[in-house]
């Protein structure tokens, strides 16, 4: 019965287990050593893709730990399609709560950057809202834009140096102690062909956060001045046309009519 | 009242911020700008199940992760305790 | 014999860290081939790269993860997604492997093997119908690197591939580093598993490089690692095959420790004067 052998295949691929019945050599009844290939074939494989979607939380806890890390995740979360570039998403929340990290505290953060990054990779093409385009708008009606969010646009945000800690480890800056130990909030981007990580000034995540909700240029701007005093509006808006972080504008009808009303 | 203030901040940031990038893009990135790199974390390793020579190095899962001890560099990384890991049993902020 | 859609001539496996070095050279090999779920995303450099590489070169798509050796029913959201890929790069050549990956909806990331009976040749052969159907093209079904054998075979590899390619059409993908990797694991000549094989179905041949260890007994044991340069004895072999079915398009594989581009592309340089003196013995 081939469904039975497979069936028996695949269960001893995610654990320790001996080959099924059926499965031979021509030299052996019970080929351990050759069913091994098979079953470290798994684990390498998908340990290799989380390695290539987390490179610089790999550096941040080793490759050993990282791959102990990986095997537990896998062993929980196993891929549930083939296509790999997805594969490991839930990593950064299984990671938050993986015991043996617990005390880095910024890990989990700095998964989440890297998969955020992965995402704006591969996310669909999309022309960035051309800056004069904005500036053709009668200043009374800029406080009622509505901005639609390019396909690759992510907002990560960290209560640690997240990243500048992914910087560091992935090479966009020497390692070196974080005398300022603070928050920190970051858009992931990729306008053209390039994925970014642009850190956000203070109520930054708050204001792109809005935005990237459909909520209006005024109320984005109104929320991120509540959050922070310190937010500064023309430092913000600087980002947004720069990083590319939004395809188009339209003005918010229904905003409008409640305005009026 | 409220409206014409936000109004008028609006259009004054947004006029200093047009102002700031306006800055000439750099020739690397126009030659980015078509095709992009192989980037770091691109996950092309993905499509190579049944082509990994590690058949014998690492067979079996029976490492007990829950011994390990990270070593990458987080050992260096400073944290606000002035260490590099914080100590087991102090709890996440 | 039906010519190969892609030209008669060595191409390469294409790798992101190459497209610098390659778009930098004119046609330094005659094809590429990539996975196809590597352009399985929405956008993105992958796409970019993949669409310039397609104006100048022929194109190879080999799937990695479609599960065609399933005893359960085909993906049909990959299958969607592999006919996406197939129609946006339109390219001269569509493979996959007779393997298993994935079992009751998780993905095994590796080419599992199955056993060879009237069961499992039903099952492949509606499979690879399915396939040919939904994509409107046909498909090659390439041979695998085995480690082990099934108790309940009742066919051999060969005639299990020969009958499939009988019944569904199908082309067949040679990989002669499997044949060499599988022939030796499973103590056996590789030159009598050729002599066995459907030859004239064949449309593309693979070769790689393979790494060595031993089984428990201490017997040899191959791994289709992709890693090395072809090895001597895979070269010996790929001649034998070239010397009966003529001039074939094909490819190197080298998908872990990849090399240079100049390393990579002297291998498909290798290939071709094999190639080319198939030829010329052909027209002798």
């Amino acid at each position: 019965m081939p469904e039975a052998t497979q069936s028996a295949f695949a269960a001893g691929l995610l654990k320790a287990a001996p080959p099924p019945a059926g499965v031979m050599a021509w030299n052996s009844p019970s080929p351990h050593r050759r069913y091994s290939v098979y079953r470290n074939n798994v684990s390498a494989s998908l340990t290799d893709a989380l390695a290539a979607r987390f490179p610089a939380s790999e550096r941040i806890v080793g490759a050993e730990f990282f791959q102990a890390m990986a095997e537990a995740f896998i062993r929980v979360h196993p891929p549930r399609s083939p296509l790999l570039l997805i594969y490991g998403d839930d990593f950064p929340d299984f990671a938050a709560a993986f015991e043996p990290a617990r005390e880095i505290v910024y890990l989990a953060d700095v998964m989440r950057l890297e998969a955020a990054r992965t995402r704006a990779y591969h996310a669909a093409d999309a022309a960035s809202l051309d800056p004069q385009a904005l500036a053709s708008i009668k200043p009374d009606r800029l406080g009622d834009l509505v901005f639609l969010s390019h396909p690759a646009l992510s907002i990560v945000s960290s209560s640690h140096p997240a990243a500048t800690i992914w910087a560091m480890n992935a090479g966009e800056r020497p390692i070196a102690p974080i005398p300022d130990w603070r928050g920190e909030d970051a858009l992931v981007v990729r306008p053209r062909m390039t994925v970014e990580v642009v850190p956000l000034p203070p109520a930054g995540a708050s204001f792109f956060g809005h935005l990237a909700q459909g909520r209006t240029l005024a109320e984005a701007t109104g929320a991120a001045m509540t959050d922070d005093a310190a937010f500064d509006l023309s430092e913000n808006l600087a980002i947004l046309l720069r990083a590319g972080a939004f395809t188009a504008t339209r003005k918010d009808q229904d905003d409008e009519d409640r305005d009026r009303a | 009242m409220k409206t014409t203030i936000v109004t008028l901040t609006l259009a004054g940031s947004l006029a200093s911020a047009l102002a700031a990038i306006a800055t000439p893009a750099t020739a690397e990135e126009a030659k980015e700008k078509c095709y992009g790199i192989a980037m770091k974390g691109q996950n092309d390793c993905a499509a190579g199940p049944g082509t990994t020579c590690a058949g014998t190095s690492k067979i079996d899962y029976q490492q007990n992760a829950f011994k390990l001890v990270p070593k990458g560099t987080c050992l260096s990384m400073k944290t606000p305790d002035g260490h590099g890991m914080l100590e087991p049993g102090m709890a996440p902020a | 014999m039906i010519p190969s859609a892609l030209s008669q001539r060595a191409g390469a496996g294409f790798k992101p860290e190459h497209f610098a070095a390659i778009i930098a050279e004119p046609q330094p090999v005659g094809f590429f081939e990539v996975h196809a779920e590597n352009y399985m995303g929405a956008g993105g450099p992958p796409h970019a790269q993949l669409g310039k590489l397609r104006e100048d070169y022929g194109l190879s798509i080999h799937g990695v993860g479609l599960s065609i050796g399933s005893m359960q029913p085909l993906d049909r959201d990959h299958l969607t997604r592999l006919k996406t890929v197939c129609d946006r790069y339109q390219p001269e050549s569509f493979s996959e492997h007779l393997a298993w990956s994935t079992h009751d909806g998780v993905f095994l990331s590796d080419l599992l093997p199955l056993p060879y009976t009237q069961e499992t040749l039903f099952r492949v052969g509606e499979h690879i119908d399915e396939v040919q159907e939904t994509l409107g093209r046909q498909m090659l079904l390439e041979n695998p690197a085995t480690y082990l054998l099934f108790a309940e075979s009742t066919l051999e590899e060969t005639d299990f591939l020969a009958e499939i390619a009988r019944r569904t059409g199908c082309g067949l993908l040679l990989d002669v580093n499997n044949v060499f990797v599988a022939a030796i694991n499973h103590n056996l000549d590789p030159r009598d598993y050729i002599a066995r094989f459907p030859l004239e179905a064949v449309r593309e041949i693979h070769l790689s490089g393979h790494s060595e260890t031993v089984d428990d007994l201490g017997a040899p044991l191959l791994i289709d690692s992709h890693d090395t340069p072809v090895k001597d004895p895979v070269w010996a072999l790929y001649e034998t095959v070239l010397g009966r079915i003529g001039p074939v398009a094909s490819l190197i594989e080298w998908d872990n420790d990849v090399p240079a581009w100049p390393l990579l592309r002297g291998e498909a340089v290798a290939a071709q004067r094999l190639i080319d003196a198939a030829a010329r013995q052909r027209a002798a």
